[in-house]
């Protein structure tokens, strides 16, 4: 099929009838690198994809970050809309979101903290603690529980060295469960970051590990 | 067509660009039409469009199936205050797969479809709600977009015509009930995502109080087409109460897993048995979930004469919902898919009402128990008394839908159910 290093299982280019590349389903050759500024704001919550270095301490927000954030702030017509948004930047950029980091962007919206406390603890996405460098979410709903979602899950579990939830010892890895990712066609779907990996068997499961490893390792 | 497997059973109207990577470039989506629709629209005026998609009989098609035209009709047509469309592209359904499939293999078809919907709804701001879980699918969309506003067909005087409409990619951060019209115009505002009471319905008091139509992004793709074409060409698919063509997503035990774009009415054993190539394995039907986990399983049996249209569905025994087709074969341990889908509900629920609240965690545990072999025949009685305080006592109808499976399951499989109460035995592995 393509070249490409690593195969992500189960893309039309082996299950179906089309001959793609990775780069073409994903869309990244349409897309192309997002500046981290955003480009037009129509689209400027829209998260470019997840960079590896997380800082807890991080200024909410500075350079870039602020400039996308205006662009953000400037497409709703009360500072509270954006507050989704925000803290998605927040998380971002520190890696998670944590009590302070809740503060900052209720200071920044002119919100109440405990206002901005309720909203974000509603949500599943934002991680109320540290993650792993990569945070592995199995969907095990219906449809890829059908088609053996519980196994994959296992699998990563095992190749990751970890229990539900914890993060491996060497900081990479978090394994989650999630609910359906909206990729039922191409059982099991996992999501890790922002990449969603279709058709994922317990087979696979080693090989994305390892892929994993050498992409933290190569400080990609 | 279908992706990533075709049919030769397809009508490809929404998805003729599925696997086409060309077809999300603004030059190429032009040079086969695009934006034509929307030029159209401008010409026919705001009121010739609602006409026309009301002629289309087009329904809803994140679920609840209601007409399309009828409902951009409850806007104001003299807007003394702003009016918002928004897109619902939350996508979390289970089952379902067909929104994501759409916006990344033809974002500008869906861009145009909210232009033509903002504009006969006298909105100046639409809204595209996409759920946080979708980072590379948001991307296509905002790239989409941002070439269209460099274009001019998005912005200030699109196409010279003097309409200004600006549409936003919002993203959400994972729930569910922001599915819910109501819990999506809540999570817009940046609040938490429970939905309102109804009324006052959204074309009254919408989102920051204003006017405004929430939309399924499979609706409001079919629009540019009805635009196109005129409303009575969309007819000539589907039933008379059904028109038109659906994007059925099929998962589960079947050889080929995926969206097929189908008319609607299509009978449900040609959809497993020739466009999804059969049931994997060669292994018997056992079950279907005709519209997504949120409504009744069907047996075997009743899915044999079952017509997948909106009255077909219903009068087998379910709702078509969102056409999601999960297919089970006689492997299945339905009691642990069961307690699978009512987990989600508990997951999900946004606490607001008791009867979800407390029912959903509830009937988990009790089916947990069951699972586990240490179920009592009380449990099914618990299970059918809890489920019937949580249907149409509520706020919005998540509760409704975890109690649809539960009762469909005990109604159709209580053998299994009795097999693990009496005997601890598991029917079925998956």
């Amino acid at each position: 099929m393509s070249d490409t290093p690593f195969k992500n299982p189960g893309w039309a280019g082996n299950t179906g009838e089309f001959e793609l590349s990775e780069d073409q389903v994903r869309g990244d050759d349409f897309v192309g690198v997002r500046p981290v500024g955003g480009s037009h704001p129509s689209g400027a919550a829209t998260y470019p994809y997840m960079l590896p270095g997380k800082d807890p301490e991080a200024a909410l927000f500075e350079g870039e970050y602020r400039e996308r954030f205006e662009k953000i702030l400037s497409r709703y017509p009360t500072k509270q809309a954006a507050l989704l948004p925000a803290l998605g930047l927040a998380q971002e950029v520190r890696g998670h979101v944590s009590p302070q980091t809740m503060d900052r962007v209720a200071e920044l919206l002119d919100l109440a903290p405990a206002y901005v406390r309720g909203v974000a603890t509603f949500y599943t996405m934002y991680n109320k603690a540290p993650v792993g460098r990569y945070l592995v979410q199995v969907c095990t709903n219906i449809s890829c529980n059908l088609c053996g979602a519980d196994d994959v899950l296992a699998a990563f579990l095992r190749y990751t060295d970890t229990e539900l939830g914890e993060t491996s010892e060497d900081g990479n890895f978090t394994v989650v469960e999630a609910e359906c990712l909206a990729a039922c066609g191409f059982p099991t779907c996992v999501q890790i970051n922002s990449r969603y990996f279709e058709n994922v068997g317990p087979a696979d499961v080693p090989g994305i590990i390892e892929h994993l490893k050498a992409e933290a390792a190569g400080g990609a | 067509m279908a992706y990533p497997y075709v049919s030769d059973r397809e009508v490809r109207v929404l998805s003729r660009n599925f696997g086409d990577p060309m077809a999300r470039r603004l030059d190429t989506y032009v040079e086969r039409g695009g934006y034509q629709a929307l030029k159209k629209a401008f010409e026919m005026g705001q009121d010739k469009v609602i006409d026309e998609v009301k002629t289309s009989g087009l329904r809803g098609r994140g679920g609840a199936g209601f007409p399309t035209g009828v409902k951009w009709s409850f806007m104001p047509k003299e807007p003394t205050k702003p009016h918002y469309l928004l897109c619902n592209a939350d996508e979390s359904e289970p089952g379902t797969f067909k929104d994501r499939e759409l916006i990344r293999w033809d974002p500008h078809q869906l861009l145009e479809g909210c232009l033509i919907a903002a504009y006969a709804i006298r909105a100046k701001h639409v809204y595209v709600y996409c759920r946080g879980e979708f980072f590379e699918t948001t991307q296509i969309l905002a790239k989409a977009l941002e070439d269209a506003y460099a274009k001019g067909y998005a912005g200030k005087d699109i196409m010279g015509s003097g309409v200004d409409i600006d549409v936003t990619v919002h993203v959400g951060a994972g729930a569910y009930i922001c599915g819910e019209e109501t819990g999506l115009m809540n999570s817009l505002e940046g609040r938490r995502g429970q939905p309102r009471v109804k009324p006052p319905f959204p074309a009254a008091v919408g989102a920051f109080g204003m006017p405004s139509t929430v939309n399924n992004v499979e609706t409001l793709s079919a629009v540019p087409h009805i635009v196109t074409h005129g409303g009575q060409w969309y007819r000539q698919w589907g039933t008379e109460k059904s028109p038109g063509t659906k994007l059925f997503c099929v998962s589960g035990h079947v050889s080929k897993p995926g969206n097929y774009e189908l008319p609607l009415g299509f009978p449900l054993t040609d959809l497993i048995e020739d466009v999804c190539g059969g049931m994997r394995g060669g292994k018997a039907l056992k079950a279907v979930i005709p519209g997504g986990s949120s409504v009744p399983i069907l047996n075997a049996e009743e899915c044999a004469d079952c017509a997948l249209d909106y009255e077909g569905v219903q009068a087998a025994g379910s709702q078509l919902g969102c056409a999601s087709v999960i297919v089970m074969d006689e492997g299945t341990d339905i009691v642990k898919q069961v307690r699978r889908m009512v987990q989600f509900y508990m997951h999900e629920s946004c606490g607001q009402c008791t009867p979800c609240r407390e029912g959903t965690a509830w009937m988990t545990k009790v089916l947990r128990r069951i699972e586990e072999g240490r179920g009592t025949e009380d449990d099914l009685d618990t299970l059918l008394q809890m489920s019937r305080q949580m249907t149409g006592t509520t706020i919005c109808v998540l509760s409704d839908s975890a109690a649809a499976p539960v009762v469909s399951s005990i109604q159709k499989f209580k053998d299994e159910y009795l097999a693990l109460i009496r005997r601890g035995e598991r029917v079925g592995a998956a």
